[in-house]
């Protein structure tokens, strides 16, 4: 039964996060569900609308739709996807929606007020002439240059913009009905095309389907000013770009052929549905949408579909508070029943590692890429790999450690990609030069290993100074073989950083014309192999035995740290796809902690616990029973 | 006699060496790093890396006192402490074999890398569609070009670096008979309209009827480069033969002659001439559909090499750079609407070392670590 224990704590926490992966059930009787899952080609890649939605939400405000959720004026907003089906189909709802997140003072006071929040788009509107001309004028500063309130107030301007093309991506924002305007289209399209005609050939011809036409004409020109989206499927388009099309140019085409496109006319009836509260109506054009996509586009829809299913179960999250749980039972294991807590911490520990390795492989399925390719994800695969790694230091030593440092490393990373996922599309399309899986399986996800083991190491660096200065927990065994795992994480890191950093050198030889040139980036990844050498010829030197050891191994993790994002704050040299400048405060007070922990940890050994304890016992021990050698 | 040569070679082996050349590495990477801020990757990589000391000096002092050893002189230390260690202390044997090819592969890739600081030579050529070029151009570098075109096929540059400019300086140019005057130089200078000028007196050199150069202070900036201006005058046998003022931002060559010879002056980027040239057929510049996000740029050129009989076509985009004649043509840039490429061209003689090296290096460190993993395995199997 015992044995059963820490099985049975794990299952129940994992069914817990399960239960939350699960898409939530629409608030309403219209199929918001189907709707997220409709395909649509954005930032040059198909993704489904609930996609669209989240990396829209997460550009306006820190909070995806919280900010929406608790207010009354759009309480039926309860998902994404929800608002932004109110964005295409019902402007003026989703005008009123706070979803504008304005905290920086100085913008605040430019509109005279006083409350950091969220605000709606018609709380915004009288000010659109003065946010245009501040972020006009903050624009024609260098981006390096720009304070709090310039980079605020263009980012401001950027997602309005941003609103403003998503409320016209499937109809004229203006539109009273667009599912009768398509109608209408539909029915003067072949007289006007017949006027155009004849009139072009100096016949008489109908001048008000003349007109009319023209009208038309210029209206959806205007529309296809909106193109952050791509609503259309098109069958016949042969190339990349032709595969996907604005609604705008959908319609401009049919001047020519005298057709509407199905999907057109299917969103226009949708929209008609939606605005007259005719659910049975809405949710059977979207089936019939969704099998006309089946029939005609089925390889664009798998992955939107499952990526629809990711994005609700958010496995990153889940794994995030499961860390956090296994953290505090490895923690308690080191007080109370040791060895059920213990065998429970590694079960959950197992478990949660499996939800982050599913979650990287189905990102890479949707992507299609190997598993780095952007800031955000190097988070997620740093995680994995120290988790795994912890995982067989555990299998090998059985002493706890490695729970501990699994789930440490793997709460911090995934909050570090958690953070770093409000800057948009996390699996945006790459930059030329990095459209080559080659490299980035090897190069990137190299670097990546290393920085998983320099870190490892530093936490368990950490994990020594703190049992060996404030706790009697402190054995001679524990404390060596502490040390003997720092050993080999470092040969590790050593061994992937370096290989990795010579493979990239080759990529740049062979992208950049030069192996070697001095970048940011490069001189990173430099530094942690000449930390790590640095490290492992103290100890073979005997410089620095058990300790120093472990104080240097913490040292890793500032330098890996700097490495990693530090020189991404630069701004400086070719490797310009990582750049962010916001976590520099973060960044700062992490390279401080670890310094102070170095600090403690090359205090004296009379002021560690764990050694004095370790004297006591011994000599308590030495009192009792005379010392073999000086009996005999 | 050996025991001597290992005496010698003692201090110089010490491993403390070792560890105090790689941490004061790591100061030097991270000083040069953090510098690149404010003076740019080409220009840290000069004072920091390609360089034997840092020095500081003090405020309103001429004195440079040295703080750090720059890139060249750890590099050589730690050539020598590696090459010392392994003839003093290192023993032929079987354990010792993943250190041996490791440190051999380093030794071989720092060896190689002093070699391409050397050896290396980076210019860019800019190719409208359809024009043909036979030479690159520095991307830092400028120099003062005296042309005589009185050669029938060829023409002979004497090229002046314009490092060597300085105001005041006499320069001999025993080629053409002639000797340069400076009479002044900007290291930087930017170009105005004559109106523009804030006062008359206003240092400025008058470079066309339309044009004049202000001197502006160096940068460092990413996407600038200096553009110096210089006005010169030309000596013949203590004659003055003419006076001009010349901007390389606005590259005019001005005809004169000196005696019968004709002759052309220009100050321009330094420029690189080849055997053969490069004509741009066509420039691709791909988006990912529906955005401005660059898939791929890609250059088709023809390559013709009159020398060789060589007359052929060749592609090249992201990560294929096109190699001939010990030089690496990658693709860099663009511009003027997608009608214009900008190829980088790189000359590395050592460029094959690094694929050595690292081949051997990480053979190296897998041995190595691969025998300490397989004997703790053992000892835990055994315990």
């Amino acid at each position: 039964m015992k044995k059963l224990v820490p099985w049975i704590i794990s299952v129940l926490l994992l069914g817990w996060a399960v239960s939350h992966m699960l898409p939530k059930r629409p608030a309403s009787g219209f199929d918001v569900a189907s709707f997220a899952k409709l395909p649509v080609l954005a930032g040059g890649r198909v993704m489904p609308l609930d996609t669209l939605a989240r990396v829209s939400l997460s550009q306006m405000n820190h909070h995806g739709i919280d900010g929406t959720a608790n207010n009354e004026s759009s309480a039926q907003v309860a998902t994404q996807s929800q608002w932004l089906l109110d964005v295409f189909m019902m402007p003026e709802h989703a005008d009123i929606a706070k979803v504008f997140e304005v905290t920086n003072p100085d913008i605040l006071d430019l509109f005279g007020w006083q409350k950091p929040g969220n605000y709606s788009f018609n709380d915004l509107q009288p000010f659109f002439g003065q946010i245009e001309q501040q972020a006009g004028l903050a624009a024609q500063t260098d981006s390096e240059g720009r304070n709090a309130f310039q980079r605020g107030i263009i980012k401001l301007r950027d997602v309005l913009r941003l609103y403003v093309q998503l409320k016209n991506t499937i109809q004229a924002q203006d539109s009273p009905d667009f599912g009768k305007e398509v109608q209408i289209f539909q029915q003067i399209v072949g007289p006007g095309l017949q006027a155009v005609r004849d009139r072009d050939a100096g016949k008489s011809y109908d001048q008000q389907a003349f007109e009319r036409i023209l009208l038309f004409t210029q209206r959806y020109q205007n529309l296809a000013q909106a193109k952050y989206a791509l609503a259309i499927p098109n069958r016949a388009g042969k190339t990349e770009n032709e595969r996907w099309a604005p609604v705008s140019e959908a319609l401009l085409a049919s001047i020519g052929t005298g057709n509407i496109s199905y999907p057109v006319i299917a969103y226009g009836r949708m929209i008609s549905s939606y605005r007259n509260g005719d659910v049975a109506g809405f949710n059977e054009t979207l089936a019939e949408y969704q099998s006309f996509l089946k029939k005609n586009v089925s390889h664009e829809l798998r992955r939107p579909i499952l990526e629809y299913y990711f994005n609700s179960a958010q496995p990153f999250y889940q794994a995030l508070i499961l860390y956090l749980l296994v953290f505090v039972l490895a923690l308690f294991s080191w007080l109370f029943w040791p060895s059920t807590l213990g065998r429970t911490a590694l079960t959950l520990l197992g478990f949660t590692f499996v939800i982050h390795t599913a979650g990287l492989i189905i990102r890479m399925y949707i992507q299609g890429r190997p598993p780095i390719t952007n800031l955000y994800s190097s988070a997620i695969f740093v995680g994995w790999a120290s988790v795994l790694f912890c995982l067989i230091l555990e299998r090998i030593y059985r002493n706890g450690i490695g729970s501990v440092c699994g789930s440490v490393v793997g709460f911090v990373t995934l909050l570090i990609a958690q953070n770093l996922q409000f800057d948009g599309d996390t699996m945006e399309m790459l930059r030329a030069v990095l459209d080559t899986n080659a490299w980035l399986a090897t190069h990137v996800v190299g670097e990546a290993l290393g920085y998983s083991a320099v870190f490892l190491a530093g936490i368990i660096g950490i994990i020594y100074i703190i049992r060996g200065v404030f706790t009697t927990s402190f054995e001679e065994n524990t404390a060596k073989s502490m040390g003997r795992m720092i050993y080999g994480v470092v040969c590790f890191a050593t061994l992937f950083s370096l290989v990795a950093t010579v493979l990239g050198g080759i990529w740049a030889d062979q992208s950049w014309g030069r192996f070697w040139g001095w970048d940011p980036k490069e001189n990173g990844a430099l530094l942690v192999v000449l930390w790590n050498a640095i490290i492992l010829h103290a100890r073979w030197g005997g410089f620095a035995r058990e300790r120093g050891l472990a104080v240097l191994a913490v040292f890793g993790n500032v330098i890996g740290s700097l490495s990693w994002f530090g020189v991404n704050m630069l701004g400086v040299g070719l490797h310009s796809y990582g750049f962010m400048d916001q976590a520099f405060g973060p960044l700062l007070t992490f390279v401080g902690s670890q310094l102070a922990i170095m600090a403690i940890g090359l205090l004296p050994l009379k002021y560690w616990r764990g050694i004095r304890a370790r004297a006591a016992k011994i000599s308590s021990e030495a009192t009792r029973e005379p010392d073999p050698v000086t009996a005999s | 006699m050996t025991s001597n040569l290992v005496q010698f070679f003692k201090p110089l082996a010490s491993l403390k060496l070792t560890i105090v050349c790689l941490a004061c590495a790591m100061v030097l990477v991270f000083v040069g790093t953090l510098d690149q801020v404010q003076i740019g990757v080409y220009e840290a990589q000069l004072r920091y890396f390609k360089s034997f000391f840092l020095y500081f000096s003090l405020p309103g002092s001429q004195l440079k006192i040295p703080w750090l050893p720059g890139g060249y002189t750890l590099g050589g230390i730690l050539l020598v402490n590696l090459v010392a260690a392994h003839v003093s202390r290192f023993k032929l044997s079987w354990k010792k074999t993943g250190i041996l090819i490791l440190h051999s592969g380093l030794i071989l890739m720092l060896v190689g890398q002093l070699v391409t600081s050397v050896f290396e030579e980076e210019s860019q050529v800019q190719l409208d569609r359809g024009q043909t070029k036979n030479y690159s151009e520095s991307p830092y570098l400028d120099e003062l070009a005296i042309i005589d075109s009185s050669g029938a096929n060829t023409d002979e540059v004497i090229s002046v670096p314009a490092s060597r400019l300085a105001k005041g300086r006499s320069i001999s140019l025993p080629e053409a008979g002639l000797t340069l005057q400076v009479n002044d130089f900007y290291e930087n200078a930017a170009l105005v309209g004559p109106k523009q000028l804030p006062s008359e007196n206003y240092p400025h050199l008058r470079v066309g009827p339309m044009a004049v150069a202000v001197p502006i202070p160096r940068t460092y900036k990413q996407d600038e480069r200096n553009q110096p201006a210089a006005s010169v005058s030309l000596m013949q046998n203590g004659q003055q033969i003419g006076s001009w003022s010349l901007a390389s931002g606005f590259p005019q060559p001005i005809q004169f002659r000196a005696g019968p010879k004709p002759f052309t002056i220009v100050l321009r980027p330094k420029r690189y001439y080849r055997p053969f040239s490069i004509t741009l057929e066509e420039f691709r510049h791909d988006r990912y559909a529906g955005t401005e996000i660059a898939k791929n740029f890609s250059s088709k050129v023809r390559l013709i090499d009159p020398s060789v009989h060589e007359n052929r076509e060749a592609l090249i985009f992201m990560n294929h750079p096109l190699r001939y004649a010990g030089l690496t043509f990658y693709q860099a840039g663009f511009g003027n609407n997608d009608a214009t490429t900008v190829l980088q061209v790189m000359k590395n003689p050592s460029w094959l070392v690094p694929y050595i090296s690292c081949g051997m290096m990480a053979l190296g460190l897998v041995i190595q670590f691969g025998m300490h993993l397989i004997s703790f395995v053992r000892r835990r199997v055994i315990a």
